[in-house]
């Protein structure tokens, strides 16, 4: 489903080249909950970037469903990510003179979708994040974690394949972080592939699937089910000790 | 999704009104200078006669000595003498023609009802009305047996029919112009032309002659030209009879040939024609020169808007092109500081194009707005030329065109203007700014 094959990111400047990722290699199948941790500037969210599309990759080889993204133009590349890829941010980046509904709409206009089918997907996901009353709001009228579920909302309004969620409860109280991971949960339980970068422990242990990214690469690849938690704690530190 | 860029558009200009209005201003107050100048321009230039103005010739004869100068581009003078233009006028050529001359009569109704007043007349053939499409409210042209006996007839337009008769049927009455009675024959509307190319002489914007008599009553009335008479040797003229024989020029003459055929066999009928006067010795000249120029070429060689007014318009568009550099300038500061949100339609899904496209929707709204801004500003110009400029009166006004054009050009001033920061803003890489929102 998503392929990724020693992929690299160089950041470039006049003197200096920062390899943000190195030889990077993942595969995530269809229906997986993955958390993705790692020290701060380790290159989780260049990773989250790359699988987004947001940016390009140096080198390697990146396949989504069966596309190769290395061969998408800027707008093929807009094209696949508006119709595969929902992102959560952390700062939720709602636009803030938009209603939540307005807001929710921004990428099924994009897609093309009628305004009637619109609604209808608006309405039902808002319903799912608990905000269905809260439609014709903005968003600096709601909390931020009522602001998270509206990204949420947005992420889930196009009915993509893949949510990336880069830190979504950072900026969220441990109550309302329970309630967002719950909400992801639900969701992947409906089948949605979900790639979580998160500092989080507690969060990450909650994910079935944890990968760690140290410097640039991933530093332990494990599937965690049912696994302590200890485990995946302790390699986190020593990587970032190595670091 | 274009109406959706026009609601973007209009929360985008409510979000920042400051700098919003800032913008409007700025290219209203360009558009309305360059509309206000670009307006007399275009009446100025505008085809006064355009489903027949490739019909209607001037003609031009040079009738001068070989070497003598003229003072337009080719030498040859604009007008003709009188002996030629009476030739012309009656020559049996299957085509509509008439010399025509400006004159002035006092008018009258010798009665204590109508204030009498001076007014212009132009004395002219019958075809004239057809030719250059004066339509009749009542009656008709005179007929050419009126003219050919020299009938004391007249035809008098709308306004002047308004104050002699109170704007009722006058076919039949009668005037005075000085001490002569004329029967009116017929009524003309109001003729709007703003260019006199007909006759170019002594103002291309003035006002046509009210008042048309037949060029025939000329010799038996021994009227008088109140148009331009020039002389190009030493004759010494001191009788009306010799003014009528003289070589100088102070008529003008027009022929309508509607097919490329006409225009030949004219062409061939006046090389002829000046041919013939070579040979009698009228003037030393080896061949035969004379021009036929259509409406356009005619106000075009007259340089009927003259190099002042390009000037005034090119001026106008360079201060349109100052405004349009600081909208610019505030374009780009506003559309960068709102690089993420670009950020998070990009991650959201949309391509370049859809956002280089919003942009030139939000910066069409601004264009649409300054430019009706603009033609408010343009009418208080155009008001201001007609209060100060009695010359440009008729022509300070903005027609249906102008109206329309000044919003197509502001839009356009301003898509120009938005190019580089919408291209700049949907350049936007997506991954910078989603961290940092």
């Amino acid at each position: 489903m998503l392929s990724m094959k020693n992929i690299s990111k160089v950041y470039q400047t006049e003197k200096v080249q920062t390899h943000a990722l190195r030889d990077f290699n993942l595969e995530v199948k269809e229906g997986e909950f993955i958390a993705v941790t790692g020290p701060s500037g380790s290159g989780k969210t260049t990773f989250l970037n790359i699988a987004g599309m947001l940016e390009p990759f140096s080198g390697g080889e990146f396949m989504l469903d069966n596309v190769n993204v290395g061969s998408l133009s800027d707008n093929e590349r807009a094209d696949l990510r508006n119709q595969k890829i929902g992102f959560i941010f952390q700062g939720f980046n709602l636009i803030p003179d938009l209603s939540l509904y307005e807001n929710i709409e921004v990428p099924l206009r994009y897609r093309g979708i009628k305004a009637a089918e619109r609604k209808l997907r608006i309405e039902e996901c808002l319903e799912k994040v608990g905000l269905a009353s809260r439609a014709k709001h903005l968003p600096q009228q709601l909390s931020g974690g009522q602001q998270q579920r509206v990204a949420i909302a947005r992420a889930l309004a196009g009915k993509p394949r893949f949510l990336l969620a880069d830190e979504p409860t950072g900026n969220l109280d441990s109550l309302m972080a329970r309630q967002v991971m719950e909400l992801l949960e639900n969701i992947n339980s409906e089948g949605s592939t979900i790639i979580m970068v998160t500092h989080d422990q507690e969060l990450a242990r909650r994910a079935p699937r944890n990968i760690q990214v140290v410097d640039g690469q991933l530093a332990d690849f494990t599937l965690y089910q049912n696994k302590s938690s200890d485990s995946v704690a302790e390699r986190v530190q020593q990587s970032m000790a190595e670091v | 999704m274009f109406f959706h860029y026009i609601d973007l558009s209009w929360r985008s200009l409510k979000r920042t009104p400051l700098v919003s209005a800032l913008m409007v201003m700025a290219i209203a107050i360009g558009i309305g200078i360059t509309m206000t100048s670009l307006s007399v321009y275009h009446m100025m230039s505008m085809d006064p006669i355009p489903h027949k103005s490739d019909q209607l010739f001037a003609v031009q004869l040079n009738t001068t000595d070989d070497g003598n100068e003229w003072w337009t581009s080719d030498n040859v003078p604009l007008q003709l003498t009188y002996k030629d233009a009476m030739y012309l006028h009656n020559a049996e050529t299957p085509v509509r023609k008439t010399a025509s001359i400006r004159t002035a009569f006092t008018v009258h109704m010798n009665n204590q009802d109508v204030k009498p007043f001076l007014s212009s007349v132009r004395a002219a053939g019958q075809d004239f009305f057809t030719m250059f499409d004066q339509h009749f409210i009542y009656g008709s042209p005179w007929s050419l047996a009126q003219e050919k006996a020299a009938d004391a007839v007249v035809v008098i337009n709308e306004e002047t029919n308004n104050k002699l008769f109170g704007g009722t049927n006058s076919v039949g009455k009668q005037i005075y112009l000085d001490d002569s009675i004329f029967t009116v024959v017929g009524v003309t509307k109001q003729w709007q032309i703003h260019t006199k190319y007909y006759d170019l002489n002594n103002g291309s914007f003035n006002a046509p002659e009210p008042i048309f008599i037949p060029l025939t009553l000329w010799e038996p009335m021994q009227l008088v030209s109140r148009g331009n008479t020039n002389g190009w040797k030493h004759e010494n003229v001191t009788t009306f009879e010799g003014q009528l024989q003289s070589e100088m020029f102070w008529v003008q003459f027009w022929a309508e040939l509607p097919t490329e055929n006409d225009v030949k066999q004219y062409h061939d009928f006046l090389f002829s024609y000046l041919t013939e006067q070579g040979t009698k010795g009228r003037y030393t000249r080896e061949k035969p020169e004379f021009n036929l120029q259509d409406v356009n070429e005619w106000m075009e060689y007259n340089k009927v808007v003259s190099e002042d007014n390009k000037i005034l318009v090119g001026l106008s568009f360079m201060f349109l092109a100052v405004c349009l550099a600081n909208i610019l300038g505030l374009l780009l500061g506003k559309f960068i500081r709102r690089a993420p949100e670009i950020g998070v339609r990009r991650a959201l899904g949309a391509n370049k194009r859809q956002i280089f496209l919003q942009h030139l929707v939000e910066v069409s709204v601004l264009g649409l707005l300054g430019g009706v801004i603009g033609i408010g500003i343009a009418q208080l110009g155009l008001w201001g030329v007609r209060v100060t400029s009695s010359q440009y009166a008729d022509l300070a006004g903005m027609d249906l065109t102008m109206v329309l054009t000044a919003p197509a050009i502001a839009i356009g001033a301003c898509i120009i203007a938005g190019l580089y920061p919408a291209w700049l803003v949907c350049k936007t890489q997506p991954a910078i700014y989603l961290k940092t929102q």
